[in-house]
């Protein structure tokens, strides 16, 4: 329906009451006219102007205040059915009961089109609020619009309106376009299917622009740190691996080369326990390039943000047993208790199972000689798996720069300093939360809490 | 006659030291460095076991397996590098038999190639007996140190499974199908639950399995304990 068919309906509307409340007052005159004298019952004619004037309007209140002093004159004042009066008088009467009558309407379409305006501006911050509220909650004022524009259609009255940002479409057939405009700034076009009250529609457009406005630099301004941060850390992320290529990579090789130059030569004179020491140290080099290798991988797909985790349904039973039998013998000295009531976790079992083998790794490389307790319960809707060691802890700056890449933290040892970084990326990525503690008691705890589904 | 394996890799150093070692463990050798030259040395001459590259020019691993399987019942195994879960889950699914991941130890190699080339054991014995294990095909009974253990109708269909297929790798898919139903091959998310709760009911220790292995993002293999 159309705001032309909407303004007549209403007009009919107000025409069709307006002639029922004369008709109405005029038969409850009718009525009251043998038990008081007429002349002072036209005082009833207050109570059509009165709803009138409230309902439609002042314009209305006129018209009915002159149809009850016609409709007053005509069936009641002599010479009754004519519009002339006999008693000079009563043209006085007539005259105060009309000038009520337009004090009374004028008053109470004033106080209604108060109420009106508090109303619509009521209904308008609350727009406004909600709007910002969105707005403030995303990062994407884009993904925000569709809400946002279903508020604004409900505020104009309108059936649809549709925001588009930068747009200087034409409005289709059927459609009228509204500027959003915050001071010189243009920042799209509002939409809708039908006109709005044009003083509404202002207001509203000039409020919407400028919150559209703040929220659009806000986002830029957010984007362009993101940004910053991003090349920064990937700086940092390169001349890490530089690193880690030219020295961790290079000693394993060295190692490896000398050791079979060592088994080839004729000159060196080599005993059974010699060549076997050779071939050990080129067995355990080789362990640690793989090793070294794999962490490479994990941290540049984790860099990538190419971890897309495929969660399934794993107890912990299972996800802590696949650690051990990969750390393989050296899982000897580690300790498991899990409670018995601990629900299934939903992880992605291999991204998990490298978080465990990394801390439990991590664990035995600074305990050396003490055992590693894994200990796993139930902890407030998450499982709870808690990695202690008996080395030599953590100080409070290493607290916080131990899951960074290349932190090498403690005792200066063999690792890369990669493990801990890749278990807190695989972590975040499964939705769990990885934690560095470091008790009184002594020794290095990693606290690492997982999505239960109990 | 010897067993005749044939080796599909593109890296001449690979299939130089798999040539030797295969050879110096009895073996007779064929070498392929394409998919499509492997598939028409692999008509010619009809091979008991291939080891299979994933990563080669043109025709990929995935694909040579799944044309092989059409027509060849030789065993497959596939070689593949650390975290490329979903390539050796395609190539498990396209027929190979198993998978070992680059680097791989001989051993290990050899152990697999073995198991793969060991057909499934038809249930010809009553009563099968794995370390402690004492399965009862008959009675549906399964005994631990001869003690009665309580299996649920899945949780003995799963391990029934496991038990004919020892040393080999079984897939989600292949589990899933083989207990639950076809329609069950890509429910994996309650598998992994299921299996834990037969470990608990067969293992001595859960967290350190000795019979039921997990192939972490594969599949899972049943082994006796050596011991």
């Amino acid at each position: 329906m159309n705001s032309v068919d909407i303004r007549f309906k209403r007009q009919s509307v107000a025409l069709v009451a307006s002639a029922a409340a004369v008709a109405l007052v005029t038969g409850a005159i009718f009525a009251l006219d043998s038990f008081a004298p007429v002349l002072s019952l036209g005082v009833l004619y207050v109570f059509a102007v009165l709803p009138i004037a409230v309902v439609f309007g002042l314009a209305y209140a006129l018209l009915v205040s002159v149809a009850s002093m016609l409709a007053f004159n005509w069936f009641f004042l002599a010479p009754t059915h004519t519009f002339r009066l006999s008693d000079g008088e009563n043209w006085i009467a007539l005259a105060v009961y009309l000038v009520t009558a337009l004090v009374v309407s004028a008053l109470a379409a004033r106080s209604r089109a108060r109420e009106a305006e508090a109303e619509r501006r009521a209904h308008e911050a609350t727009l406004l609020a909600g709007v910002a509220g969105s707005l403030l909650e995303s990062d994407h004022v884009q993904n925000e619009l569709r809400g946002i524009s279903a508020r604004v259609a409900e505020a104009l009255g309108v059936e649809r309106a549709r925001i588009e940002l930068d747009s200087v479409r034409r409005p289709e057939p059927g459609e009228s376009a509204l500027e959003l405009r915050a001071g010189e700034r243009g920042i799209g076009r509002l939409f809708v299917d039908s006109q709005p009250d044009p003083e509404v529609a202002e207001s509203v457009t000039t409020s919407l622009a400028s919150l559209l406005a703040v929220a659009l630099d806000r986002e830029r301004l957010g984007r362009r740190a993101v940004e910053a941060e991003a090349l920064r850390r990937s700086d940092a992320i390169k001349t890490a691996i530089l690193r880690a290529v030219s020295h961790d990579l290079r000693s394993p090789l060295t190692a490896i080369r000398t050791a079979t130059e060592g088994l080839e030569s004729t000159s060196l004179e080599l005993s059974e326990s010699d060549r076997a020491e050779l071939l050990a140290t080129i067995d355990t080099e080789t362990r640690r390039l793989d090793h070294l290798v794999a962490n490479l991988l994990d941290l540049s797909r984790l860099e990538l943000g190419a971890a897309e985790p495929k969660p399934e349904l794993w107890t912990v039973e299972t996800l802590v047993g696949q650690a051990l039998s990969e750390l393989g013998a050296r899982a000897e000295r580690v300790d498991v208790e899990l409670a018995p009531d601990l629900g299934p976790v939903e992880v992605d079992g291999v991204q998990i199972e490298r978080v465990l083998v990394n801390l439990i790794d991590n664990a035995l490389k600074f305990s050396p000689d003490a055992p590693v307790d894994v200990v796993g319960e139930q902890q407030n809707g998450a499982v709870a798996v808690r990695i202690v060691d008996h080395g030599p802890g953590l100080s409070d700056g290493e607290l916080e720069r131990v899951f960074e890449p290349f932190e090498q933290g403690r005792v200066p040892s063999r690792g890369s300093g990669l493990g801990l970084a890749i278990a807190k990326g695989f972590a975040q990525a499964n939705g769990a939360r990885l934690e560095a503690e470091s008790p009184k008691s002594g020794g290095a705890t990693f606290v690492l809490l997982l999505p239960s589904t109990r | 006659m010897s067993t005749r394996i044939l080796v599909v890799d593109d890296e001449p150093q690979i299939l130089q030291a798999l040539g030797t070692t295969l050879r110096g463990a009895g073996y007779e050798i064929e070498t392929a460095e394409t998919g499509e030259d492997a598939l028409v040395k692999a008509k010619v001459r009809p091979p008991d076991g291939v080891i299979l590259d994933l990563v080669l020019p043109g025709m990929s691993g995935v694909e040579v397996c799944r044309e092989l399987r059409g027509w060849s019942d030789a065993a497959v195994l596939v070689l593949s590098v650390v975290g490329d879960e979903p390539e050796k889950v395609a190539a498990l699914d396209a027929g190979a038999d198993d998978y070992v991941t680059k680097p791989f130890g001989m051993d290990e190699l050899l152990a697999r190639l073995r198991a793969a080339l060991r057909r499934a054991q038809p249930e010809t014995e009553p009563v099968l007996r794995m370390g402690d294990l004492e399965i009862d095909f008959d009675k549906q009974a399964v005994r631990s140190r001869g003690e009665l253990l309580q299996l649920t109708p899945h949780e003995f269909r799963l391990l029934r499974l496991f038990a004919l297929n020892q040393g080999k790798l079984l897939t989600h898919r292949k589990i899933l199908s083989d207990v639950w139903g076809a329609a069950y091959q890509t429910e994996s998310h309650y598998l992994h639950v299921y299996v834990s709760q037969l470990r608990r009911k067969i293992e001595p220790d859960p967290a350190r399995p000795r019979y039921l292995l997990t192939e972490t993002g594969v599949g899972y293999r049943f082994v006796v304990p050596k011991s």
